[in-house]
């Protein structure tokens, strides 16, 4: 009951920002739509009424709030519209690049989580430790590598240097080979440098996270007791220790769900990757709204999702947690 | 300051004090800069910013007595020099001389990033302090505001405004900082709503201290310990935003230098010369650790409470 109520106010909160954000995303991109029709204004053999026409066909004679409305009411159909690029359904092109985005932001993720937890762990352990040291200085500075210039950097040695030392090269560009490509080997070929370079910056984060969540969880009276009742260090670390300390773990994945489209944006321009946020980045540079305004739809709602899912999870996974 | 003092305090074992044989008693703000002085490597990074930061400042004296290039000088003869006694660190594809322009870069890097931070603080305190304050409806509308600028993936905001403003230093400026606000809102208004509780705030009120004296003369030193260490820890990212933004061409435009857009350039030289590639992010990897060392130095010295 006293869930259910929590989720009702979620629920009417996540409604109020939903139209918060559609409707700055729209102000913004309305101040641009007065002249625009796709390339056409740049056409001289066009007379002035051949471009009111075009404008009247997409829409870019109605006011704001109507254009506005009409929108939401499409959306609230499933209908997103059409590109103004194009005329595909905005639908399409998501769900076009949406399967790229998830390859290459869930491998970066379970990556990132597999070398993460025992380098948190170890740190944790061995508290002070030269290990310890050594593997803070590397996290503390993979926080300040900037994403896009690893990537360059990546591009650099594994594709440009060996291809001039004729030796084999990584792919730097796209998901998979224009031609005679596509196969599985030629994918994670292309996947390699894209994925490190995201779930670099994954570790960095959550393997500090996971150290002092750790540390904290060892400090609890339960690991006393547990280890005063003779249990194994072994049993008292992996059993007790490390289930606990992954509790925060999960607020802080549920919290990157949003990244499935707007964290890996810059990844996805450097290494060419045609994923939802290389396609906001385009249209937004080519003022396709319709497009623009679809993807920051999709990704405003992963971001609610997201938190809310961190929310219910932590709950599930931590009795202690009440929603109030 | 109440809050971490007392912390500190507490461990202190009271026999000591009473003997009178320990340290002095000293406020807050001392104690905290003993603490900050007492790190050397969070010292040593404040000094290695507080040296780009002159720089930055001086790249005329420095193009004119040093490098003896500008950073937009054009020089055919000399494209993509090596580092080397002619181009210390070498030259782009028009024979602009790059550590000149990394210099110059900086101005702007490091420029926007304090602006940036500046305004941040300005913006997010100011709506912190009247949401916590006064609660009831003003709080409501204004945390639902910060939620759902803090909902837009930051990034497409940022590529919305920058086509919407052409970008130059200080819109850029306040463009990251349209989100930068968010995050210091919830966080003053959080120390806000603690703060209000105790009794010297009632005690200040009963004796007829208006709003707005109590907001500025004694609710915003309270929250300012955590506004340093907001304030401290934003830059390196903020560096990392603005050069990103500068890479995918949203923010400083060429020919001006920046170390975000200087790779943009080299991006299309890779087989020519990797040291176009490698300088500017090093230069971008080196301040940002500087001011993340120097964030966390601050965070441990001004707040024990959060010390990891």
């Amino acid at each position: 009951m006293i869930l259910a109520k929590y989720l009702a106010r979620r629920f009417f909160a996540s409604v109020i920002v939903v139209l918060g954000v559609t409707l700055i995303t729209l102000l913004l991109m309305d101040r641009t739509r007065g002249t625009y029709v796709p390339g056409i204004d740049l056409n001289p053999s066009l007379r002035p009424e051949d471009i009111a026409r075009l404008r009247a066909n997409l829409g870019l004679d109605r006011p704001f709030y109507i254009w506005y409305l009409t929108w939401i009411w499409g959306v609230l159909h499933g209908d997103f519209g059409r590109s103004m690029i194009d005329g595909s359904t905005v639908m399409s092109h998501i769900l076009d690049r949406l399967p790229n985005t998830i390859e290459l932001t869930a491998t970066a993720i379970l990556v990132g989580i597999l070398i993460s937890i025992p380098v948190g762990v170890v740190s944790a352990l061995r508290r002070g430790s030269k290990t310890d040291h050594t593997l803070t200085v590397v996290s503390v500075a993979g926080f300040a590598v900037p994403q896009f210039w690893l990537g360059l950097m990546l591009i650099l040695i594994f594709s440009v240097t060996l291809e001039q030392h004729g030796l084999p090269w990584l792919p730097s560009s796209g998901a998979y080979s224009a031609y005679n490509g596509g196969d599985l080997l030629d994918r994670l070929l292309h996947l390699i440098m894209p994925a490190t370079v995201l779930s670099f910056f994954y570790v960095s984060t959550w393997s500090r996270f996971i150290r002092s969540s750790m540390l904290e969880v060892l400090s609890q009276d339960y690991i006393r007791t547990a280890r005063a009742k003779g249990m194994s260090e072994r049993r008292v670390v992996y059993l007790h220790g490390l289930r606990n300390a992954l509790i925060p773990l999960i607020t802080l994945i549920g919290l990157e769900l949003p990244g499935l489209v707007s964290g890996g944006l810059v990844v996805e321009v450097v290494f060419g990757w045609p994923g939802i946020g290389k396609l906001a980045f385009e249209r937004a540079l080519q003022y396709d709204y319709t497009t623009v305004m679809g993807v920051t739809f999709f990704a405003t709602m992963l971001v609610i999702a997201g938190n809310l899912l961190a929310d219910l999870l932590y709950g599930v996974l931590d009795p202690r947690i009440r929603y109030g | 300051m109440i809050g971490p003092s007392r912390v500190a305090e507490l461990d202190m074992p009271s026999a000591g004090i009473e003997t009178g044989g320990s340290r002095p008693a000293q406020s807050y703000w001392n104690e905290s800069w003993e603490r900050l002085r007492a790190n050397r490597i969070g010292v040593g990074a404040g000094a290695l910013i507080l040296v780009f930061a002159a720089i930055a400042i001086m790249a005329p004296l420095v193009s004119a007595f040093i490098t003896h290039y500008q950073p937009q000088t054009i020089n055919l003869d000399q494209t993509f020099a090596k580092p080397g006694s002619v181009h210390w660190l070498g030259s782009d594809e028009l024979g602009r001389d790059t550590l000149t322009r990394l210099v110059w870069g900086a101005r702007v890097s490091l420029g926007v990033a304090f602006l940036t931070v500046a305004i941040s603080l300005t913006v997010g305190t100011s709506v912190g302090m009247l949401a916590g304050y006064y609660g009831g409806w003003i709080d409501d509308v204004l945390m639902r505001l910060v939620d759902t600028v803090l909902a837009i993936p930051a990034i497409f905001l940022f590529i919305l405004m920058s086509i919407l403003f052409r970008p130059n230093p200080f819109t850029l400026a306040v463009i990251v900082a349209s989100v930068g606000w968010g995050a210091v809102a919830r966080l003053v208004r959080g120390e806000v709503l603690s703060v209000k509780q105790r009794d010297f705030v009632l005690a200040t009120r009963s004796i007829g201290a208006r709003d707005t004296r109590l907001m500025a003369r004694h609710l915003l030193p309270n929250v300012l310990p955590v506004l340093i260490v907001a304030a401290s820890l934003g830059v390196g990212q903020i560096i990392l935003v603005e050069a990103a933004l500068d890479f995918l061409g949203l923010g400083i435009q060429p020919p001006t230098a920046s170390w975000g857009n200087m790779l943009t350039n080299a991006e299309s030289y890779f087989f020519r010369s990797g040291w176009l590639v490698a300088l500017p992010g090093v230069t971008i990897f080196t301040t940002v650790l500087a001011s993340n060392i120097f964030g966390n130095a601050v965070r441990d010295a001004f707040d024990p409470r959060l010390k990891s």
